[in-house]
């Protein structure tokens, strides 16, 4: 085998790539970003009856020590630079999901003076959950697709 | 001699016990505080001047949003200062509807408040059963309006639509057999009002386990006995209400002495501390969720024996209903132009209070005669609460300050609106 | 009126006397109307007499007149609508003063007699520019840390002049002028007196 064939997809990278992503998917550990009333729904996600603990999701409260970002709720003018920082700080390979009707585009605030129209003016996104708020359900839904978005990714295999 | 000058610890925004977006910037000298000043405005979203430019009914679930933990009681007292505005009267069955959501919003609120206060302590056990009672309330609140948190259900006239006959089930699944679903939906089978009176009938053993986890745990106590205590002529000065009133022994309660809706027709008490520090403002908020028990077990006796209407029958104000929009051409004519245009309210100000779960939520309203508000205030008390906080957290430790500030059961939505 | 507010209307006659300028009730609520000047004389003497006894301030906010009715106002544009809570008498006031100058509203501070005042005149600082004389801490609250402009004024649009988004190059957040267009889709009416009224001419 030569150098440059090594890293192509064959048996042995897509089986390491699944390994790394089912570790990945399997421990997605988010910083706690609440922000408004989808911070609400997402506490009782993780909460009694839509229990995230099972799936190996549990809130962290630092932004080093996490791999996956849930913005909940309306993101302000004055709040933008403090969600820039939590998310420079978190370490590579990072997610983010953007939760509810303000984060994703303004919402119902969309034409305030202090809101940002979407957290992605300002960070990266990779899975928006509808709904104001989205309910638990939507909420756990929405981090299955980041889990299958992940499954989805190859890091060895190019 | 070295200087030792204070120390300034940005408590920030992003922080697991600031209850949503704080950033509270504190003076410390060592361990403990010296000043406190909190700046709030990280969820500022104007909604006042969004109100503006909104029909009354358009920014009716812009309530919802403020204090987000305490829904309807903000709908309450926005529809309350509308109908002073319009002078109209609402049905009886609605203002008992509205009591009964009234108190079930207590409860919620009161349960999370229980949990965020221990969840910010250290006590995670209490965290996980308050929000398992939470979802049972939330059943409700979906089964009434179709939305689990923002339902949007009392309108100024009265309430959207009464009480569903059904309550939503659960479905049979591979995971789960015959015998397990009929016990989860043993409380499902009849109407909202069954299942209601079944968690009324649950609840007060539920409030005993957290008062065997909580009341007399001596580390409990040793957390928030003396901690942000508040004399009750400071509180008044500083224009506290609610549970930080009553912490502190003033008997101030609106539902008792300026009544509103059919609180003067219902029988329950008001629980008073006597310190006014958090171990006794902890001790009011579990009476009055049992109190809110005992006033929803009324409502419910009441709302079966009491058929009726529940939203005014006045045309201009509240839509008629579809069937009758899809018949009657004067019906579809007020339909019409109340979706397009909105109620047009005199002109005037009103103000209307409510003894929310956190203390006093007013709105006040000037109207020039058009079809939105001219200016709408929001009265929230978590931010007279908030701005009390320098006071409050003076002298104690780190630790300390994030018991005062989740004794003072602050919500962002509320305080900067 | 009730007798309740009869006895409050009187009081507030006898006691504040030429202080008042107008003094009403509509919709079961007195609204006292105060001169500029009086402020806080009329406050004080709200606040200490017994037979008042306002102990408590609800709420203090400002208010910008300029658009009422949609009609061209002749009077003063700012001012501050305070509501006081009596807990001894259990009775509520709406207090009005109207700031004297258009350009540089200003009104004497209230905290002196009611400390809960602190924030409400920050916030009617920061949104309208109501400036209060004698506040130790007189910033803004609610708006950004370097906003420009008082928002709540009726010439400030819904949308402001800035928004704010993240910059690659420079790896921050930069504002940037405004780039949605604010829509309208319900008008604002103020109805006519005899609208919908059949048979008059």
């Amino acid at each position: 085998m030569a150098i440059e064939g090594l890293l192509q997809q064959g048996f042995v990278t897509t089986s390491l790539d699944s390994v790394i992503n089912w570790t990945r998917t399997g421990s997605m550990w988010p910083v706690t970003f609440g922000l408004a009333c989808c911070a609400i729904e997402m506490m009782q996600t993780g909460a009694s009856r839509y229990d995230l603990d099972r799936f190996g999701i549990v809130f962290r409260p630092s932004p080093r020590q996490s791999d996956v970002m849930v913005v909940a709720g309306t993101l302000t003018n004055k709040m933008a630079p403090a969600l820039r920082k939590v998310y420079d700080q978190m370490a590579e390979p990072r997610w983010v999901v953007s939760m509810g009707t303000c984060a994703n585009g303004g919402g119902y605030y969309h034409y305030s003076y202090s809101v940002v129209r979407g957290c992605d003016r300002i960070i990266p996104v990779d899975i928006y959950v509808p709904g104001c708020p989205p309910s638990a359900e939507a909420l756990l839904y929405g981090l299955i697709q980041l889990q299958n978005k992940i499954k989805r990714t190859s890091t060895i295999a190019r | 001699m070295a200087e030792i000058r204070n120390y300034t610890l940005n408590f920030g925004p992003q922080h697991p016990a600031a209850h949503g977006v704080l950033r509270l910037v504190l003076e410390m000298d060592g361990e403990v505080v010296q000043r406190a000043d909190p700046h709030i405005g990280l969820l500022h979203r104007a909604t006042e001047k969004l109100a503006e430019t909104k029909t009354y009914l358009q920014s009716l679930p812009y309530m919802d949003r403020l204090d987000y933990i305490s829904l309807m009681c903000n709908e309450h007292s926005y529809v309350l200062a509308v109908e002073r505005l319009l002078g109209i009267e609402v049905p009886v069955r609605a203002q008992y509807i509205r009591v009964m959501f009234d108190e079930i919003t207590r409860i919620m609120n009161h349960l999370f408040g229980l949990g965020a206060h221990g969840l910010d302590l250290g006590a995670m056990t209490v965290f996980l059963y308050c929000f398992r009672e939470r979802e049972d309330l939330l059943d409700a609140y979906e089964a009434v309006s179709g939305a689990r948190m923002h339902a949007a259900y009392y309108r100024p006239g009265g309430v959207y639509r009464d009480l569903p006959e059904k309550m939503p089930l659960y479905i049979a699944q591979k995971s789960r057999n015959a015998r397990a679903m009929g016990e989860m939906n043993a409380n499902r089978e009849g109407s909202l009002l069954d299942f209601l009176e079944d968690f009324t009938n649950r609840f007060p053993g539920y409030v005993d386990d957290y008062e065997t986890l909580l009341t007399d745990n001596r580390i409990w106590k040793q957390r928030t006995v003396g901690i942000g205590v508040i004399s009750p002529e400071r509180a008044i000065a500083k224009g506290f209400s609610g549970p930080m009133l009553r912490g502190s022994g003033v008997e101030w309660d609106l539902r008792k002495k300026q009544p509103y809706e059919v609180y003067d027709r219902l029988d329950f008490e008001i629980p008073v501390g006597v310190n006014g520090d958090s171990y006794d403002r902890y001790l009011v908020r579990v009476e009055e969720m049992r109190q809110s028990n005992r006033i929803i077990r009324q409502c419910i006796d009441w709302l079966r024996r009491n058929p009726g209407p529940v939203i005014c029958a006045d045309h201009k104000i509240a839509p008629p209903s579809r069937v009758d929009m899809k018949s009657n051409m004067e019906d579809l004519i007020h339909h019409f132009k109340l979706f397009t245009e909105g109620m047009h309210v005199p002109e005037g100000e009103a103000y209307a209070v409510i003894e929310g779960p956190k203390g006093e939520f007013g709105v006040y309203f000037i109207s020039d005669g058009a079809n939105k508000p001219y200016r709408m205030k929001l009265r929230s008390p978590a931010y007279v609460h908030l701005s009390a906080m320098d006071e409050l957290s003076r002298g104690h430790m780190l630790a300390d300050a994030v018991t005062v500030i989740s004794t003072l059961d602050i919500v962002f939505g509320d305080i900067d609106r | 009126m009730t007798p309740k507010h009869q006895r409050l209307h009187d009081t507030l006659g006898s006691v504040l006397g030429g202080r008042i300028a107008s003094l009403s009730e509509s919709r079961d609520y007195l609204t006292l109307v105060a001169k500029a000047g009086d402020y806080r004389s009329a406050c004080q003497s709200l606040r200490d007499d017994p037979a008042l006894r306002f102990d408590q301030l609800s709420d203090l906010c400002g208010v910008d007149y300029s658009t009422y009715g949609d009609r061209p106002q002749e009077g003063r544009r700012f001012a501050a609508v305070l509501h006081l809570l009596s807990l001894t008498h259990n009775w509520r006031l709406r207090l009005r003063v109207f700031c004297a100058d258009d350009d540089f509203p200003i009104l004497d501070s209230v905290i002196e007699i009611w400390p809960s005042v602190n924030w409400y005149e920050r916030e009617a600082f920061d949104l309208f520019g109501i400036v209060f004389d004698g506040h130790p801490d007189l910033r803004r609250i609610l708006t950004d840390y370097g906003f420009i402009g008082h928002p709540f004024r009726k010439d400030f649009p819904i949308s402001g002049h800035l928004e704010m988004r993240y910059d690659p190059e420079q790896k921050r957040v930069i504002y940037q002028p405004v780039t949605i267009e604010p829509r309208e889709i319900v008008p604002r009416i103020v109805r006519e007196e005899q609208y919908g009224e059949t048979g008059k001419p």
